[in-house]
C-alpha cells in the first residue's frame, strides 16, 4: 500500500455532550476516489468540517501527506491543498461565475497591495493568469459560456458544477464534495459519475465524497467509509461495504 | 474575446479616473478664472473632504459589509494628530502633506486595532464595539490638556485649500479603485456575502478585514486632518454622534459599495445641508425624511453596488439591443 495523502488518527469531535465524531480513523490513498456514507446526521458532514479546519478537533490527529492539520486556519489548510464543495451550495451569489472562480485563487496570486496599486507587470501577469486558468478549469467544466453570468441566477445543478470548478482554483490535491449529486436524477447523476473521474484523472486529484445517492457512490467509489452517530462502520470497498451485517443493520434495521 | 474584454476593463477603469482628473481640472480652473465666489468654492472643499471620508466609510460598511462607526473616532484621530504636527512641531506650509499623512498613519493604528474584534464580532454586536472605540477617542481627546481638553484646538495653520482638498480626493479615488479591483477587493466581497465559504476557498479573512479597517482608517484620518486645518481649530465635541450619523447618512445615500455613490452621497447631502441652513433646526426633518424615503425605495442607496459606467454600459446595451439580438444564451 502505497503512502496515504490523507489519513486521520482516531479523531473526534464532541460539542460538550455530543459526539458528533468519535475515535475515527482512516487513510485515503492518493488518486483515490473515496466515500463517506451513513444515515442523516451520522457526522459526515462534520467529518469534512474538521479536515478543512471549521472545527478544531478534540482529540486526534489528522495528517495530509507528513503535515498535520490539526490547528490550522481553515484557509491555510485550503490553500495548502485541500478544497471543498458544500451540501447547501455556498456560491456568491451576486457575483459572476467567474469572478467566483477567480476569489479562489486566492492563496496563489504572487502579488502584493503595492503592485495592485501601481498595477505593475507582475499584477497585470497574475490577473491575466487567473483569468486564463479560471476559464480553462470553466472549459473543462463546459461552463464557458456562464461566465459572465451571475452565480445566483444558474440552475442548481449548473451551481453545483461552477462549485467544483471553484475549488479547483484553489488548486487542490484532494478536494472534498459534500453531497455533490443531491436532488440530482439517475441520469445527472452518471454525468456526474464522469465529471468526476474527469477531474481526478484530468487534474490528478483524490476526491472524497459524502453522498446518500448510492448510484454515484458504487458506481465510482473505490473504498467507502460507513459512519453512523459519530462512529466507524464499516470500511473497504463498495462490495465489501454492501456486504457488511453493521451496515446492512444501520440502514435496513435488525433481521429477526 | 476575452483578452479584449480584460483590456476593455482596464481602459475603462482609467477613463473613470482620468474622467474625475478632468473634473478636478475643470473646478481648479474656474476657481482660477474667478468665477466661483468663496462660499461656493468652501462647499466644493467640504465636498472633496467628505468623500474622502465616504469612501473611507465604504471600505468597510460597504465593499466589506461590516457594519463599523468607528469613523468618526478615526477622523477626530487624525484631526488632531495632524493639528498637533502643524501647531507644535512643524507649522510651514511646505510640510503640510507631513501632518496630512501622519494624521492617516496614527488612524490607520488604530484602524488595525479596531479590526481585530470583527474578526469573532459581527453585527449589531460590532456596531457597539465600533461605537464604543468612537466614543472612547471622544473622551480621551476630552481629558487631555495636552490638546485642549473640550475646548479642543484652536488657531490651527489654515493649510487646507481646493488643491489639497482635491488632489487627496482624486489619491483616495485611486488608491480605492485600484484596490476594489485586486484581489483584495474581490475578498471583500467575498466575506461581505459568506465568511465561511470565503475561508473555504483560501481567502484570508483576518488579513483582509484588517486590511480594508486599516485603508479605511488611513483614508478617513486625511480627511481628518484636512479639515482640522480647514476650519482652523478642532474640538472633541465634533466627533460624536452627529458626524457619526453624517458619515453613514452620506453613505446610504450614495450607495454602499460605490466609489461613483460615495462621491455622489457626499456632494448631495453638503449641498444640502448648505441649502437647508435657512431652516433652522428644520432641516434635519427635512435630510431624515429624504433618508427614510431613500431607505424605503433604495435599501442599498442610489448607487448601491453600481458605478456611474456601470450604468452607461447598460443604458449603451439597452440601445443596441433594440435593433439587435437577445437571449443568445443557453441555460444547461
Amino acid at each position: 500500500m502505497s503512502k496515504p495523502i490523507l489519513s486521520l488518527k482516531n479523531v473526534s469531535m464532541h460539542f460538550g455532550g455530543i459526539k458528533a465524531i468519535n475515535d475515527i480513523s482512516f487513510d485515503v490513498e492518493q488518486g483515490c476516489i473515496f466515500g463517506i456514507i451513513g444515515p442523516n446526521g451520522a457526522g459526515k458532514t462534520t467529518l469534512f468540517n474538521v479536515i478543512t479546519g471549521v472545527y478544531i478537533p478534540t482529540a486526534g490527529e489528522i495528517l495530509f501527506g507528513e503535515k498535520q492539520l490539526n490547528k490550522l486556519a481553515p484557509h491555510v489548510i485550503t490553500g495548502g491543498g485541500i478544497a471543498r464543495t458544500f451540501q447547501n451550495i455556498r456560491l456568491f451569489d451576486d457575483q459572476t461565475v467567474l469572478d467566483n472562480l477567480k476569489i479562489a485563487h486566492y492563496s496563489h496570486i504572487q502579488y502584493g497591495l503595492l503592485d495592485a496599486m501601481l498595477t505593475t507587470r507582475r499584477f497585470r501577469e497574475e490577473e491575466a493568469r487567473l483569468e486564463e486558468e479560471s476559464l480553462e478549469i470553466l472549459r473543462f467544466l463546459n461552463l464557458e459560456h456562464m461566465a459572465n453570468q451571475k452565480a445566483g441566477s444558474l440552475s442548481y445543478g449548473v451551481q453545483r458544477r461552477v462549485e467544483i470548478a471553484r475549488a479547483l482554483c484553489c488548486k487542490p490535491k484532494v478536494i472534498l464534495l459534500d453531497e455533490p449529486a443531491a436532488g440530482m436524477n439517475p441520469a445527472e447523476i452518471d454525468d456526474l459519475n464522469k465529471l468526476i473521474i474527469g477531474i481526478r484523472d484530468h487534474y490528478q486529484l483524490t476526491i472524497l465524497v459524502v453522498e446518500h445517492q448510492m448510484r454515484l457512490v458504487m458506481g465510482i467509489c473505490e473504498r467507502i467509509l460507513v459512519v453512523n452517530f459519530g462512529e466507524k462502520l464499516a470500511i473497504g470497498k463498495p462490495d465489501e461495504v454492501k456486504a457488511d451485517p453493521a451496515v446492512l443493520e444501520a440502514y435496513l434495521g435488525k433481521a429477526n | 474575446m476575452n483578452k479584449n474584454n480584460q483590456s476593455l476593463f482596464n481602459k475603462s477603469a482609467a477613463w473613470k479616473f482620468a474622467s474625475a482628473a478632468a473634473a478636478v481640472v475643470l473646478l481648479i480652473m474656474l476657481k482660477e478664472l474667478g468665477i466661483l465666489s468663496t462660499s461656493t468654492l468652501l462647499i466644493f472643499q467640504y465636498i472633496g473632504i467628505y468623500a474622502i471620508v465616504v469612501l473611507g466609510i465604504n471600505m468597510v460598511n460597504g465593499y466589506l459589509g461590516v457594519f463599523s462607526l468607528a469613523h468618526a473616532g478615526f477622523m477626530a484621530v487624525g484631526a488632531y494628530t495632524a493639528a498637533v504636527c502643524t501647531k507644535f512641531f512643524f507649522s510651514v506650509e511646505w510640510m503640510f502633506p507631513v501632518a496630512i499623512v501622519a494624521g492617516g498613519l496614527v488612524a490607520m493604528l488604530l484602524g488595525i486595532l479596531v479590526a481585530i474584534p470583527s474578526f469573532k464580532t459581527r453585527g449589531d454586536y460590532l456596531a457597539i464595539i465600533t461605537l464604543g472605540f468612537t466614543l472612547i477617542v471622544q473622551s480621551v481627546l476630552q481629558n487631555m490638556e495636552f490638546v485642549g481638553a473640550s475646548k479642543g484646538l484652536n488657531n490651527i495653520p489654515r493649510h487646507t485649500n481646493i488643491y489639497w482638498v482635491m488632489g487627496c480626493l482624486l489619491f483616495a479615488i485611486f488608491v480605492v479603485s485600484r484596490f476594489i479591483h485586486s484581489k483584495y477587493g474581490r475578498s471583500l466581497k467575498a466575506i461581505r456575502q459568506d465568511q465561511v465559504a470565503s475561508m473555504l476557498v483560501s481567502v484570508d479573512v483576518r488579513l483582509n478585514k484588517s486590511i480594508a479597517f486599516a485603508l479605511s482608517a488611513f483614508l478617513i484620518g486625511i480627511a481628518g486632518a484636512l479639515i482640522g486645518h480647514l476650519l482652523g481649530y478642532t474640538s472633541p465635541s465634533a466627533y460624536g454622534f452627529t458626524n457619526i450619523v453624517d458619515g453613514l447618512v452620506m453613505v446610504y445615500l450614495g450607495g454602499m459599495g460605490s466609489i461613483t455613490g460615495s462621491i455622489f452621497g457626499a456632494a448631495v447631502w453638503q449641498v444640502l445641508v448648505q441649502l437647508l441652513k435657512g431652516l433652522g433646526t428644520w432641516r434635519w426633518v427635512v435630510g431624515g425624511g429624504l433618508l427614510c424615503i431613500i431607505m424605503v425605495f433604495r435599501p442599498k442607496g442610489l448607487f448601491g453596488y453600481i458605478e456611474l459606467s456601470d450604468l452607461l454600459k447598460k443604458i449603451q446595451a439597452k440601445m443596441k439591443s433594440g435593433k439587435l439580438k437577445k437571449g443568445g444564451n443557453k441555460d444547461e
